[in-house]
């Protein structure tokens, strides 16, 4: 056994090593604090971990998450705030996993209503309500907001962002084709014939992330049921998807399909490819969310965009009412060691995002009320255009799947890609989504 | 050094628990994950069998992933002869053979990412400049264009095409492994006693190299059956479940839909099929060994 020991050495050592390094790998990458600052303060020294969806460096998103968060560990030497950013797929995914296994962050992103439910109902965020009255935080959000994340009386979450669907299109395009933005289904038809016969895309769409074209069915569905609420009264059973609203909703979207409305091969395209063929001038129009207004401000193209709300559907619904999306929302961990100091550090950067998001031209689309004048900070028309359509917003729906739990909204989802790529009956897929309900709430 | 249980294990026991923890652990979970109904966050609940029954019997998606990876498993395979003749030809007639066989390894030590979107730009449809499309209208066979990879009649096979063409160096270097092991004077005695190159292929390399055509089946089967990533990057499993196979019909499942215990149903039949192809196919090369006398 003499000979054994320096192995075992060995190999104790080597597996200690292991252990450091695996544990190294766990820890992020980002902001580290300045280590003689922490000496100087007596206080004990805090860990937040952060993580979050901005893992781009070089957009603006990154950039004023990182001020906000150096400025806070400059006033507060003994917090150190570790980033984890990752893209929103990757952090969906960590999350569950972590909440799997009740190992979550200090702060994490949550989405709106039923995106966050499973996680409000384990028990898992921590309340926010002292939190927002400290420094008047409540008041800086938009009235109503804050209710996609109210669950039983209490605020579970804080949004980043407040967007909506709208058409962005392409003035010159429309003008080389003389036509106009359109104001019925009917003429958007009309549109997407021109605009193909002349050689352009006339709408692109990144179907390969199958959000994105039910973000336009539902902006359908919110005009042929005349107005909001077609998934609440589904819901709550006062319709089912065999409703004349959602079949007339797929038939007019097969209408879309089959004019060629949208690029070849859309259902391979991710979200960054189709938005270029915009950004380049190659498609007429594009369906998104009001975030996508920061990109535009960098295009090439950006004094020949435009914006309109999507048209009515045979004289149905309300060009005031809007595809709503309240954006992904910061929430704090119930189980945090650090639950003082991280609703603390959550109070300051939530008071600094509008200020800071304005200052880096950010922000078109914000949950929160921006003091400042966008024309004289020198936005863009765009910006300017988007901010007026906001003026005119009077309700809307949110999102599928912010509405309806996850294995009924992937049915959904899977249903409307299929349309683009071949034509059903819109009574077998109404049929196929009344199935999924069912499966999911009536067992 | 002499190999004494204290050296073998300090040389086994790492990857042993690498092994066990991150592999062998998780596989075991996953057949016990698969009885609870369980969204992955909230309390699980009981389940018993029905995962498994609703899976086997309810769920018509399951058995067309599971038909996808047998014929990706087949398609995989039917390349493992071409890649032998190549090995076979290039030791027999090429000096440096051996340089021709690293180029064609090349495409296996190419992260998937970028051969998945390598891939993807050349299926684009005309109208982007695909490739694929350009050189069809170049032949005057426009009928033929279309949108690779949104159309579900074809976006299976473009795929299979990847994974061939990504693997072909892979197992042309097993094989290629394989013949230059074989002691040369076995092929100089065919050669004096009159065999011709067919015959040499035919009588010496191809018995001999049996045991790599074992390994490259197996390889190729296994790795058909668990095709994921290259799938993920190009299609994501659509249009509408057209490029589904089982790990990605598990993942979609877990994650996107929150069925945790379905997802890890499906895991685990994927491993028990894994591990039933390896037996029949292990029993398969027996007999052939057997009959050449290999052992």
């Amino acid at each position: 056994m003499k000979r054994a020991r320096p192995f075992r050495l060995l190999l104790s050592l080597f597996l200690v090593g292991l252990l450091l390094s695996v544990s190294a790998c766990g820890s992020s990458s980002g902001v580290t604090a300045d280590q003689n600052k922490g000496d100087k303060d007596n206080g004990t020294k805090v860990t937040l971990v952060f993580q979050n969806i901005y893992p781009d460096a070089s957009a603006t998103n990154h950039k004023v998450m990182k001020k906000i968060v150096s400025d806070y560990m400059d006033a507060h030497p003994n917090v150190k705030i570790e980033l984890d950013s990752l893209n929103i797929d990757q952090q969906k995914t960590k999350l569950k996993t972590q909440a799997a296994s009740n190992q979550l962050p200090d702060i994490f992103v949550v989405n709106p209503s039923a995106q966050m439910k499973p996680y409000v109902d384990a028990g898992l965020l921590a309340p926010l309500n002292d939190m927002l009255e400290q420094n008047n935080l409540k008041q800086t959000f938009q009235p109503g907001i804050l209710d996609y994340y109210t669950f039983g009386g209490n605020v579970y979450a804080l949004p980043d962002g407040n967007n909506i669907g709208v058409m962005y299109y392409n003035k010159k395009i429309f003008d080389e084709v003389g036509v106009k933005p359109p104001k019925d289904f009917n003429e958007l038809l009309d549109v997407v014939k021109k605009v193909k016969n002349a050689g352009y895309i006339p709408v692109v769409i990144a179907e390969k992330e199958t959000w994105t074209g039910s973000f336009l069915f539902m902006n359908i569905v919110l005009r042929t049921n005349g107005g909001p609420g077609f998934l609440q009264d589904v819901l709550d059973g006062k319709k089912t998807f065999e409703d004349p609203a959602f079949i007339e909703a797929v038939d007019k979207f097969e209408q879309l399909v089959e004019t060629g409305a949208f690029q070849d091969g859309a259902t391979s395209y991710e979200y960054v490819e189709a938005e270029s063929l915009f950004h380049s001038g190659q498609a007429a129009m594009y369906y998104m969310g009001t975030w996508a207004t920061g990109g535009m401000e960098t295009a090439t193209i950006k004094d020949q965009v435009g914006v309109f709300p999507f048209p009515l559907v045979d004289g149905k619904g309300s060009l005031n009412h809007f595809m709503l999306a309240p954006g992904s929302a910061f929430a704090i961990s119930a189980n945090s060691k650090h639950l003082a100091e991280a609703k603390d550090f959550l109070n300051y950067f939530m008071l600094q995002w509008p200020k800071i998001n304005f200052d880096m031209k950010a922000a078109v689309g914000l949950a929160q009320n921006v003091d400042g004048d966008f024309q004289k900070a020198g936005y863009s028309q765009i910006s300017i255009d988007v901010l007026d359509l906001f003026k005119t917003v009077q309700g809307g729906d949110l999102a599928f799947d912010n509405t309806m739990e996850p294995d009924t909204a992937q049915v959904h989802l899977k249903a409307i890609q299929k349309l683009f790529i071949q034509k059903e009956p819109p009574e077998v897929i109404a049929k196929e989504h009344q199935d999924a309900f069912n499966r999911n709430y009536r067992k | 050094m002499k190999l004494t249980p204290t050296v073998l294990l300090f040389f086994l026991l790492p990857p042993l628990l690498f092994y066990l923890t991150f592999v062998f652990i998780p596989i075991l979970l996953s057949f016990s994950t698969a009885l609870l109904d369980w969204n992955g966050i909230a309390q699980p609940k009981w389940n018993g069998l029905k995962n498994y029954s609703d899976l086997l019997f309810h769920d018509p998606l399951f058995w067309i992933t599971v038909k996808r990876n047998v014929v990706f498993a087949l398609f995989s395979m039917s390349e493992i002869p071409i890649a032998f003749l190549l090995a076979a030809v290039l030791s027999r007639y090429f000096k440096n053979g051996q340089r021709i066989v690293a180029a064609l390894f090349f495409p296996v030590i190419l992260s998937v990412v970028v051969v998945g979107q390598l891939w993807k730009t050349i299926y684009n449809p005309l109208s982007r400049g695909g490739l694929l499309n350009h050189i069809l209208s170049l032949l005057h066979l426009e009928h033929l264009t279309r949108a690779w990879l949104a159309d579900p009649k074809v976006a299976m096979y473009a795929l299979y095409l990847v994974a061939l063409w990504q693997y072909l160096g892979y197992h042309v270097l097993i094989q290629f492994t394989g013949i230059q092991n074989i002691p040369r004077e076995f092929q100089e005695a065919a050669t004096i006693d009159g065999a011709n190159g067919y015959q040499v292929i035919r009588n010496i390399i191809f018995p001999l190299t049996m045991p790599f055509f074992k390994i490259s089946f197996v390889l190729a089967f296994i790795g058909s059956l668990q095709a994921f990533d290259l799938i993920m990057v190009m299609t994501g499993g659509g249009p509408a479940h057209a490029t589904e196979v089982m790990s990605t019909y598990m993942y979609n499942m877990s994650f996107d839909s929150q069925r945790y215990g379905y997802g890890s149903a499906i895991a685990s039949l994927l491993v028990l099929f894994s591990l039933l192809a390896t037996l029949i196919l292990n029993a398969f090369f027996g007999r052939i060994e057997r009959r050449y006398d290999l052992h």
